[in-house]
């Protein structure tokens, strides 16, 4: 409502407000980065853990893997050793040599607290690692894995720190000397509730940074951020949509070219799970039901600003092994009507169906102070009361919410797929731990242990098109089934201001890429 | 406190009263009315009337969700007046029963209340609910408890030091030497003299605990969306100040507008029932 | 006076104790589980086997009566624990989050105090004229004013708009005063109201007393006569609502901290609420009272300072 006028002044004096001192790019992040120990979560931040530390391979856009800290790999016949040939030339930023004996002792560091890392399949399957030679390092499993590489990619705890840096007797569990990395950043500075400052790594073996500086400010609450955009107090505002509001961000966008903003490609998935093993969605017709009922493109469009595309199945067409030509369920009150009314759902006096005297109702299970997570809730309510269905809401802190997917105390709950380069292997074998939600969505299934055999299979599976019907197989189960109620694919935002370029996304929503990024040419 | 006699002699007639009364009032019937009054579900989400303009059927407009704006604000006057309301009732009970006992029975019991009460005041209210909130949690039943937990204590030495004083008045001394027992002597002679002074700080304090409430539910630690509330209200319109700005500024003037009668109604009444007061509160 | 002051700070530990005592015992008694929260924001899955050896970690398998003495030990060694977020002990860090705070609510207290006494004067001066009904029209809008709104308006009018002041964080050196103005500025304004007319009223009543009148009788100027001997005795009640001032304008600090991204103990806090971090919940509670009683103090001293009764009397007021 700002007349357009005020709205470019306030756009021109933004641009010429900012501190930015020659060779710094200025980021915010919503705390500070933490002691960036990079074998532990939090309060370690993954995008500073990313900056500063590296992989052996890392993953690209579309899912294959590329070398990094390693040049090549091979693989043994029984699909159980790695045998890694490192990079030569490679020094962490403290001047210690990068080699096997440095990847041996990070690894043993990592397993000495393996329980830590119980989330990880990897972890669990690892038997030992071996020098073979100053830059020959082994890695054997216990049994043939097939995400190893991608799991060895993510932003944490496989990547390296110097051996110098590390805490009494080799270990990381407790503590670090020193955030030491081989990667293009050091943490230089870190003010608690302020900032943490990067300085570009000298002895990096790959493309350097174009900024001397990185800084990141501390900026908890999104609708600050907007207005630290504006005022030039940082450059870029870069991440999941969480970042910012979505309206600020289309406002942003349409003030070209005093800002310059994009949206990235889909990336994980936003569903509902529904409870199997609960009534009234232990029945299927119900199941489907829902998800005929939901009118997903006006949700899409209203609570999500359009950002995000709507989604029809657990995993994009998009990620590996999911391009199956499943047929969605799309959205159709008819349909939904005629599948209840089959399973003998009637409508009831008030409107709500029954049947044997109890209602059809259902609980929709979600973090209180979540705003999206609330939107989305209400429409599910409105849309399903259309045919029938009775929602309750319940928005609760999140521990209570955490505590609900643990026990399977929940009706419908929010969820989501990891994204990049979690989909689809490390998801899919969390399916079988009982502590997730997907676990006690699933659990009321008949077919649920054939469901979990058939994921052990494939990770474990060598053979390339078995790998692919396995899970065709368990994609095409969970889709029949309805499981899921498939929302939206959630994309990572970025908005700049002019005075930087070379903003782009990278493959996955965890890492950053500024070493991309450069001033702009005045 | 020194005084040597109140300037303003308390004035008989409604005549300060009328203005905040009749607004406090109003708000009071929006209030209880409620569900009635709006004209619209507050509840009722309808994407395809988000943000609309004001108009017949929606005089402040719609919001991100489409829900109408002044129903919304008269049900958060419900949320949030009724949490002060509940909370004042505990706050009230609170200080007159731990006051009235520690001034009635004096001695060791009157000590050990005292310090009991004592430990409360020594925190800051803000900072007593906040970590109250910390404690059991946030949401609506949790906030009422906090503000009243963290502001009983103040009424309770109020009530206790007009209990020591009532109790040397001449009708009093005469009741207990005719033999009354101390809860009698109490509900006939001294609660009469206890409760006008209460009323009027209590209503004095309608406004501020009302904003503690809102600032509780605009950190995220009160009041629980879609509930609802002033504070909450102010929240979620952030997202949507720069092409919306009027989202932000309804429930702040509503808030305002209840503090604003709450406080006058306040003043009016203290004028009326106990001036010697203006020096204790320092309102 | 130096007995007045040496017996209100001998109060303090044993005050402070209890506080501790109640602090500690309502947050046993809160719902929520310590250790589900601690292992959601490890990001470690909350199986049973890790819940049970989160529980041991933190200590929470023992009696009550044994976790508090134990707390209790260690805190007088200043020991608060580490905080279960940031996995780093939570006394220095909140120390160390402490001054902004305070910065930010001494310049509000300094505000409040220099704005709200001359207009406080001023309305008495001119009692049932314009002037008194412009400051008394002022006055209660700011009570009436929520501060996160006021907070909002202000960065929304001269940091976007304008563009004339920073909308959030701290400075330093120069850049201080842009920083500081307009989150002290949201946070005064309601005890700046609630004080002129505290003063105004005190002013009133003090100017009718018969000292005051014995004063003018004998020839001194009306100025004169203000200044000597109605403002000093005026300020008394003021003095002592400032106590009470003090603890508003902490509470407001912290509200208004998140909108600025003030790098204080109330942003500190806030996100601690959220997160159920029990140990830093603690030490904040604790803290800020400290904070509070010694403000209280130093106001108390000054009372005591301002009238001789009770220097000289060497006895408490009731």
């Amino acid at each position: 409502m700002l007349k357009p006028a005020t709205r470019a002044v306030a756009a021109l004096v933004a641009c010429f407000l900012g501190p930015a001192a020659a060779g710094q790019l200025t980021y915010s992040w919503p705390s500070n980065v933490g002691p960036l120990n990079p074998h532990l979560y939090a309060p370690n931040q993954m995008f500073a853990q990313a900056s500063v530390y590296e992989p052996l391979v890392k993953v690209r856009g579309d899912g294959t893997v590329e070398p990094w800290l390693a040049e090549s790999w091979s693989l043994s016949e029984d699909g159980r050793t790695y045998d890694f040939a490192l990079r030569p030339g490679v020094t962490f930023s403290d001047g210690a040599p990068f080699d096997a004996a440095a990847v041996k002792a990070n690894f043993d560091a990592i397993l000495a607290n393996r329980p830590r890392h119980a989330w990880l399949d990897l972890a669990r399957q690892i038997e030992g690692t071996e020098i073979l030679g100053p830059l020959a390092f082994r890695l054997v499993l216990k049994a043939p894995h097939d995400p190893t590489l991608l799991e060895l990619a993510l932003p944490r705890p496989f990547r390296f720190l110097s051996p110098r840096a590390m805490g009494a007797d080799g270990t990381t569990a407790a503590g670090i000397k020193a955030p030491v990395g081989t990667g293009p950043w050091r943490l230089v500075d870190t003010q608690p509730g302020v900032s943490d400052t990067f300085a570009r790594n000298p002895l990096y073996w790959g493309t350097k940074p174009a900024f001397e500086q990185l800084v990141v400010k501390v900026i908890p609450d999104p609708n600050t951020r907007v207005v630290a955009l504006q005022t030039g107090q940082i450059d870029l505002v870069y991440g999941a949509a969480g970042q910012i509001p979505s309206e600020a961000f289309l406002r942003l966008r349409d003030m070209a070219p005093a800002f310059a903003a994009a949206v990235s490609p889909p990336l994980a998935t936003r569903v509902l799970a529904m409870n199997s093993a609960r009534f009234p969605t232990d029945e299927r017709a119900v199941r489907r039901a829902i998800n005929h009922a939901v009118d997903k493109d006006t949700l899409v469009r209203t609570v999500l600003d359009g950002l995000e595309p709507r989604a029809d199945f657990l995993f994009a067409p998009s990620v590996p092994y999911a391009d199956l030509g499943l047929r969605p369920y799309g959205f159709d009150r008819a349909a939904a009507a005629r599948l209840l009314d089959a399973a003998g759902w009637l409508p009831g006096r008030d409107g709500v169906r029954m049947k044997d005297g109890r209602r059809l109702a259902v609980e929709v299970d979600f973090v209180g102070t979540n705003a999206q997570q609330r939107a989305i809730a209400e429409v599910l309510q409105a849309d399903l009361a259309r045919v029938g269905i009775e929602v309750r809401l319940i928005g609760e802190e999140e521990s209570s919410i955490l505590a609900r997917q643990k026990d399977g105390r929940f009706g419908l709950i929010f969820g989501e797929t990891w994204g990049p380069p979690y989909d689809p292997a490390s998801f899919v074998s969390s399916m079988r731990a009982p502590s997730h939600a997907d676990y006690q969505a699933q659990a009321g299934l008949p077919e649920k242990p054939s469901l979990d055999a058939t994921i052990a299979a494939a990770l474990a599976a060598t053979d390339g098109t078995e790998r692919r019907r396995l899970y065709a197989e368990l994609l095409t189960t969970l889709h029949e089934a309805a499981i899921y109620l498939p929302i939206s694919h959630a994309v990572a935002i970025e908005v700049h201001r002019p005075s930087i370029t070379g903003v782009g996304f990278g493959p996955t929503i965890n890492e950053i890429p500024f070493v991309a990024m450069r001033p702009a040419a005045r | 406190m020194t005084t040597s006699g109140s300037l303003r002699a308390a004035r008989p007639g409604l005549g300060p009263l009328a203005v905040p009364g009749a607004l406090a009032v109003a708000i009071l019937l929006l209030t209880l009315l409620g569900p009635l009054a709006a004209p619209h579900d507050p509840l009722a989400v309808d994407l395809t009337a988000r943000f609309e303009p004001s108009s017949l059927t929606h005089p402040l407009g719609t919001d991100h969700l489409g829900r109408d704006i002044l129903s919304r604000l008269i049900a958060g006057a419900r949320t949030t007046l009724g949490a002060v309301a509940a909370a004042l009732a505990l706050v009230v009970a609170l200080g007159l029963g731990v006051g009235a006992v520690a001034g009635m029975l004096g001695g060791r019991t009157d000590a050990v209340l005292m310090r009991l009460c004592d430990v409360f005041l020594t925190v800051p209210t803000f900072v007593l609910a906040l970590f109250l909130i910390g404690a059991f949690g946030t949401g609506l039943v949790n906030v009422i408890a906090a503000i009243a937990l963290s502001h009983w204590a103040w009424y309770a030495r109020i009530v206790r030091g007009l209990v020591l004083e009532l109790k040397t008045r001449d009708y009093v001394l005469a009741a207990r030497i005719a033999g009354a027992a101390p809860p009698t002597i109490f509900v006939e002679h001294v609660l009469t003299g206890v409760l006008p002074p209460l009323v009027a700080l209590a209503t004095l304090d309608i406004g501020h605990m009302a904003l503690h409430v809102a600032g509780l539910s605009f950190l995220g630690l009160g009041v629980q969306p879609p509930t609802p509330e002033w504070g909450v209200m102010i929240n979620e319109a952030r997202a949507f100040f720069w092409t919306r700005p009027l989202l932000v500024v309804w429930p702040g003037l509503a808030i305002a507008l209840a503090v604003l009668a709450f406080n006058r109604l306040g003043d009016a009444l203290r004028d009326r029932l106990d001036p010697t007061l203006v020096a204790e509160r320092g309102l | 006076m130096l007995r007045f002051a040496a017996v209100r700070l001998a109060l303090i530990p044993p005050m402070l104790l209890g506080v501790s005592i109640l602090v500690f015992v309502m947050l046993r008694l809160g719902q929520g589980d310590p250790a589900l929260d601690y292992l959601r924001l490890s990001q470690i899955p909350p199986t049973d086997a890790a819940l049970a050896d989160a529980r041991v970690l933190l200590g929470l398998d023992r009696p009550l009566v044994v976790q508090y003495l134990d707390w209790l030990r260690r805190a007088l060694q200043g020991d608060f624990g580490l905080s279960y977020v940031t996995r780093r002990p939570v006394l220095p860090e909140l120390l160390g989050f402490l001054p902004a705070t305070l910065e930010l609510a001494g310049t509000a207290l300094a505000i409040t105090l220099a704005v709200s006494l001359p207009l406080g004067a001023w309305a008495a001066g001119h009692r049932g004229r314009w002037q008194d009904r412009l400051v008394r029209g002022i006055a209660v809008l700011g009570v009436s004013l929520p501060n996160f709104w006021i907070a909002f308006l202000l960065v929304a009018l001269f940091s976007v708009t304008l563009g004339w002041l920073p909308p959030m964080g701290r400075g330093t050196g120069r850049g201080t005063l842009t920083h500081l103005i307009m989150p002290a500025l949201a946070i005064c304004l309601m005890s700046l109201s609630v004080n002129a007319r505290l003063l105004r009223a005190s002013m009133l009543e003090v100017g009718g007393a018969r000292h005051v009148v014995y004063a003018r009788l004998r020839g001194l100027s009306e100025g004169a006569v203000r200044r000597r001997h109605v403002f000093r005795n005026a300020l008394v009640p003021v003095v002592t609502a400032t106590g009470m001032h003090v603890g508003e304008l902490l509470g407001g600090a912290l509200v208004v901290e998140t909108i600025f991204a003030w790098p204080g103990v109330g942003r500190y806090a806030v996100s601690a609420i959220y997160n159920r971090d029990y140990p830093v919940i603690q030490c904040f509670t604790l803290v800020m009272t400290a904070v509070f009683v010694l403000c209280n103090l130093a106001v108390d001293i000054a009372y005591a300072w301002l009238d001789p009764r009770l220097r000289l009397g060497g006895e408490e007021a009731a």
